[in-house]
């Protein structure tokens, strides 16, 4: 019996290889290990045999059944594993998806930057009040930021924001001191449209108001934003500017990124781009929302986004961020 | 604005040590933008004093002269020269052979059969001014053979300064005052102005101001006997290198003394002057300003009269018949300071921006116009010795501006600049920029030159900018924020946009566009809409604020449908409505008409998704009867909540559609975002799930041909049972004469197995439901 026992684990390694096919597999096992087996009917004579004999055959049929379900495991394992190609694998794919607005991203790169130094992204009304947008603002009433000219009054008595500075004061209300906020937004100036000037612009405003907060925590910021933003080491200048609602007011420089400060045509050979108009909050200002300028003092930023959309991506013509043409927009992509 | 350093030596004590072509870079960070540094007078080499000694006409040319010349040489040199205004005894510049012109180097060379060696020149030639009419003209007393720059400040480095940087900066506006800078960042001295004093013992001139808030002083004076009325040549290259051109020595120096002091002057034709008021205009007069353009003049525009004729727009421009003539022997000179809003606005509406508007505009010192008038007499005085002051310097000056005194705290400059300044450099720089300071234990007491007091310095701040500024903004340190660690105050609508923004654009290929916040006035009446809304003053058109976003972006979807048959655009954007700002979201899907049902379906998968991902909140549609017109009015719903309605969806009418693009169909999708940032995310629990197995049940429900869904669905919300756990519409068959809706039920207990009965009793009960609502039903 022994050598028939082995004799079937022979020939059912025999029909194993012959079998590609996972039914063809199950065939075999119930030819050798079904009801009907020549191994079911070995077991099925172990209660004949005599208590020597079961002895023998009991263990050796046992270890019979577990060699040959092992063999057909093995090659049912086979099969399943078995990678079927039974298509072209290189066929093309197109892939269509749709795009984010590049300034969308840019202003979520500035307000991430910002975010991780502790700033609060808040966002205020395009149409504005008078107050709001330049009395609160220390924007004098005969500022020539108020003619006609540049804003665009409305009319219900209102304006469209020339800035986003209008922010400032509603966080403060909002708010108090004191403050860490940014704000991007969309602007607007009266101005003739051509591949530089647009009516319609986005910008992000900044401020900080604490108590003992200086120039030099103005300049901390600005040089970390901007190197984060670029995603390498600025040098920053500051420069005396004039803007009403900070004094002083900086204009703040960025070593040119294609020269790295030898000058070249991009930087107008002054080795510096200019990058952000700041300064530190005038006192007017913080008084107009509610903070007393003696006790505390802080710092304010405007940056222009389209221009650092225009940048970053290489857009020469300011026109085509608002001309909703999907062929150019599209290339942006979700970044 | 453009400025000579030549002119700023002048004033500066030891000018010579200052790197007049690297103190540019400091000047922009200490002071205001340099935008341009160049170096002018080496355009040519060789250039002496010549003088005409004979003069013939060329035998083969009409106008060719042969000229003899002395160039300082031992034997005349002979020239062929052109110039109309060649004559002997001229003295003039004479380019020798090997010199050079530009890029032309002279050589001896015939002109028309005859040696020409060298060349003489126009003032144009060497770049000093614009005239090419003839040769220059040099004084009689200039030696012949010298190098002409001995002679004229030709050699020169001119600066051009943004004039956007010196906006806050009236003192800036004058050579002058940007040499006070120099000196201040270079640590010079400072010249004084030399200055003609006038003895004021003669009569005054009859000047009455009527309006003296616009009008805060008014210096006259009549001189007579000016018998030179010519520029001397060194001020003319001074004219021309800053962008002025010379006229006669009267105008040349209003001009001069406004280049230089930044204080504009006007000279009359004393002949004409009868008695001077300041006062406005009035309305619908016109006037004829010295352009020779008839100007429209309203009652807010200050006017200088003469007797009761206007004799010029105060500030701006003076008028034709006051002008200095060439017989001009007498002139009454003004010297005045304006109210500098009046003036922006006069210059403003005349559309006439003048080099006087755009400093008076600045906020003038009025203290300087008697200073800017004996400086025009002493300069007057070096080409007419014999001139005759005829008047008082006449001065009315209603109210005087005095020198105010501004406390700085030290406690207040340590905090701005971050550290701790000695008192010797805060006072250096004060008193460098012509400051008075006066030093107290824990503060300074800065007394304010009026000159800076005008505009740009009234309170502390404004000291601690110019100590800053001139202390070196590079000499400050980045130094962090202390951190605070409290949760700072969370505004999420920034967020919330981007979320959703990005959702639309990876999830349903969506683009974002930006579009403008008014509505194309073209496309609305190209598709005959009709809006009214809030409006930008002084336009015609592009001047209405959109109150619906979709609607706004149909250019948009216009100019796209030429390069694409079928998108999807949207934008988050604020509309106007009931003159408040709200947020809206729109999209667009764009898509040829006979997919309407796909991008309708579409469009309602998409709203109830961005719900569902961002806020976890299940929304419904409800039928809606459109307030626009310019919607199909059978398709559409409202967005349906718990929370309220939350926008809308719709279709664009075939009209409007037809005249976007033909054969198209658009879906719109407005939802109002104000109310979609406010609605908090809906809060999960956890369910356990059912250890039971649930059951599957499909019912086939017939409506008839016409009928809606909706039906059904009203139906199906009437029917309920304690064991259904979910209901959805499988399938929809529709052939010519019926339709059927397959409906599918999950059906579970989550404390046992279903036995076959509560099954049966279920069917039965449905189908008897389904019956009684008058539907008919397979089993």
């Amino acid at each position: 019996m022994k050598e028939q026992l082995k004799d079937l684990v022979n020939k059912l390694q025999m029909e194993l290889k012959n079998c590609e096919k996972e039914a063809e597999v199950l065939n075999v096992k119930s030819k050798y290990l079904g009801k009907k087996s020549e191994l079911n009917n070995y077991l099925s004579s172990i209660k004949d045999m005599t208590p020597e004999e079961k002895k023998i055959n009991g263990p050796l049929l046992n270890q019979i059944k577990k060699e040959l379900e092992k063999l057909v495991d093995e090659k049912l394992e086979v099969i399943n594993n078995q990678e079927i190609l039974d298509f072209d694998d290189t066929l093309p794919v197109e892939v269509e998806i749709g795009s984010l607005h590049p300034i969308t991203i840019v202003a979520k790169e500035v307000t991430d930057i910002l975010k991780r130094m502790g700033f609060t992204v808040v966002s205020g009304p395009e149409m504005e009040s008078d107050y709001y947008n330049f009395e609160a603002l220390n924007v004098p009433k005969d500022h020539p930021a108020r003619d006609m000219q540049d804003t665009y009054y409305l009319d219900n008595g209102m304006v469209l924001r020339t800035q986003t500075s209008d922010n400032q004061i509603h966080a403060m209300e909002n708010y108090g001191a004191p403050l860490r906020i940014c704000a991007p937004g969309r602007t607007f100036r009266n101005e003739d449209l051509d591949a530089n000037h647009e009516n319609t612009f986005f910008q992000i405003e900044g401020m900080v108001i604490d108590k003992g907060v200086s120039i030099e925590n103005l300049l901390y910021v600005m040089k970390n934003v901007l190197s984060e933003l670029f995603k390498k080491e600025v040098s920053v200048r500051l420069r005396p500017g004039y803007f009403p609602f900070t004094e002083p007011s900086y204009e703040i420089d960025m070593s040119c990124l294609i020269c790295g400060g030898t000058g070249c045509p991009t930087c107008k050979h002054s080795g510096y781009i200019e990058m952000v108009g700041s300064g530190m909050v005038h006192p007017n200002v913080l008084k107009a929302g509610g903070i007393d300028p003696e006790e505390y003092t802080g710092f304010a930023f405007g940056i222009g986004l389209t221009r650092l959309t225009m940048m970053k991506y290489k857009i020469n013509d300011i026109r085509v961020l608002n001309s909703g043409d999907i062929r150019y927009l599209k290339q942006f992509n979700i970044d | 604005m453009l400025i000579s350093c030549n002119k700023l030596k002048s004033y500066i004590k030891n000018s010579n040590d200052i790197d007049w072509q690297k103190i540019w870079e400091k000047f922009t960070i200490r002071t205001a933008e340099v935008e341009n540094v160049k170096v002018v007078g080496n355009t040519f080499e060789k250039v002496v004093i010549a003088e005409i000694i004979e003069c013939e006409e060329h035998p083969n040319s009409d106008h060719l002269h042969i000229l003899k010349v002395d160039c300082g040489d031992a034997e005349p040199t002979q020239v062929v020269c052109g110039a109309p205004n060649v004559r002997v005894g001229l003295k003039t510049a004479y380019v020798r052979v090997g010199g050079r012109i530009d890029d032309l180097e002279i050589k001896a060379r015939p002109l028309r059969g005859v040696l020409s060696n060298g060349m003489c020149c126009s003032g144009r030639e060497i770049g000093i001014s614009d005239d090419h009419d003839g040769i220059l003209e040099l004084p009689e007393s200039w030696e012949n053979g010298k190098n002409i720059k001995d002679y004229l400040p030709i050699d020169d480095i001119i600066v051009e300064i943004d004039n956007k940087s010196l906006t806050n900066r009236p003192d800036l506006w004058g050579h002058y005052g940007i040499a006070r800078e120099i000196c201040a960042i270079t640590n010079h001295e400072l010249l004084p102005l030399e200055l003609e004093e006038i003895k004021n013992d003669q009569h005054d001139l009859d000047i009455v101001i009527n309006n003296p808030e616009l009008c805060y002083r008014y210096c006259g004076l009549k001189i007579d006997n000016i018998r030179n009325n010519k520029t001397p040549l060194e001020m003319q290259v001074f004219l021309y290198y800053v962008g002025m051109r010379s006229i006669s020595l009267l105008v040349d120096l209003t001009n001069y003394i406004m280049l230089e002091m930044g204080q504009p002057m006007h000279a009359f034709d004393a002949r004409i002057v009868k008695n001077i008021e300041v006062g406005l205009a009035n309305n619908g007069d016109t006037y004829k300003t010295l352009d020779g353009i008839e100007r429209n003049l309203n009652n807010e525009m200050l006017m200088i009269k003469n007797g009761e004729e206007y004799f010029g727009i105060a500030g701006v421009m003076g008028g034709l018949d006051s002008e200095i003539l060439s017989d001009t022997t007498s002139t009454f000179l003004e010297s005045a300071t304006f109210h500098a809003g009046n003036i922006r606005r006069t210059a403003a509406k005349l559309g006439l921006r003048t080099e006087a508007s755009a400093r008076y505009e600045k906020s003038l010192d009025p203290n300087m116009t008697d200073i800017a008038m004996k400086r025009f007499v002493y300069l007057l005085k070096k080409e007419n010795k014999e001139l005759i002051i005829a008047s008082n310097l006449t001065d009315i000056y209603p109210s005087k501006i005095e020198e105010e005194t501004i406390t700085l705290d030290k406690k207040t400059l340590s905090i701005y600049m971050g550290k701790e300044l000695e008192e010797k450099i805060v006072t250096n720089i004060l008193e460098s920029l012509d400051f008075k300071v006066n030093v107290e234990e824990d503060k300074y007491n800065i007394t304010v030159p009026t000159f800076r007091a005008t505009k740009d310095i009234k309170i502390k701040q404004d000291l601690i900018e110019e100590i800053a500024r001139i202390y070196g903004l590079e000499n400050f340190n980045p130094k962090p924020l202390k951190l605070d660690l409290i949760p700072i105050e969370h505004e999420t609508i920034f967020n919330q946009e981007y979320e959703v923004k990005r959702l639309l654009a990876t999830k349903f290929d969506a683009h974002e566009v930006h579009s403008y916040i008014w509505y194309d006035t073209t496309l609305l009446s190209n598709l005959n809409v009709k809006k009214d809304n809030v409006k930008l003053l002084g336009k015609e058109s592009n001047h209405i604020l959109r109150d619906d976003l979709s609607f706004s972006l149909l250019n948009i979807v216009k100019e796209n449908f030429k390069n694409s048959n079928h998108f999807k655009i949207f934008e988050i954007g604020t509309i106007i409505k009931n003159n408040q700002n709200y947020r809206s979201l729109s999209l667009i899907l764009a898509d040829d008409e006979k997919n309407i049902e796909k991008n309708y379906q579409e469009a309602k998968n998409i709203i109830k998704y961005i719900f569902k991902v961002v806020k976890n909140l299940d929304v419904g549609f409800a039928s809606n009867i459109n307030e626009a017109d310019y919607y199909n009015d059978k398709l559409g719903c409202i967005i349906t909540s718990d929370k309220g309605n939350l926008g809308k969806m719709n279709v664009l009418n075939k009209s409007c559609t037809n005249k976007i693009a033909k054969k198209k169909c658009l879906v719109t999708i407005d939802i109002d975002f104000d109310k979609f940032v406010k609605i908090e995310k809906q809060e999960m629990t956890a369910h356990e799930i059912s250890k039971y197995p649930v059951v599957e049940l499909d019912y086939t429900i017939k409506v008839g041909k016409e009928d809606k869904y909706q039906i059904v669905e009203e139906i199906l919300k009437n029917f309920q049972s304690a064991i259904i756990k979910d209901q959805r519409l499988l399938d929809v068959y529709e052939d010519e004469y019926e339709k059927k809706f397959t409906i599918r039920y999950i059906v579970g207990c989550n404390e046992k197995t279903l036995e076959g009965k509560e099954l049966n009793d279920f069917k039965i009960k449905f189908i008897e439901h389904i019956r009684k609502n008058g539907l008919d039903i397979q089993e």
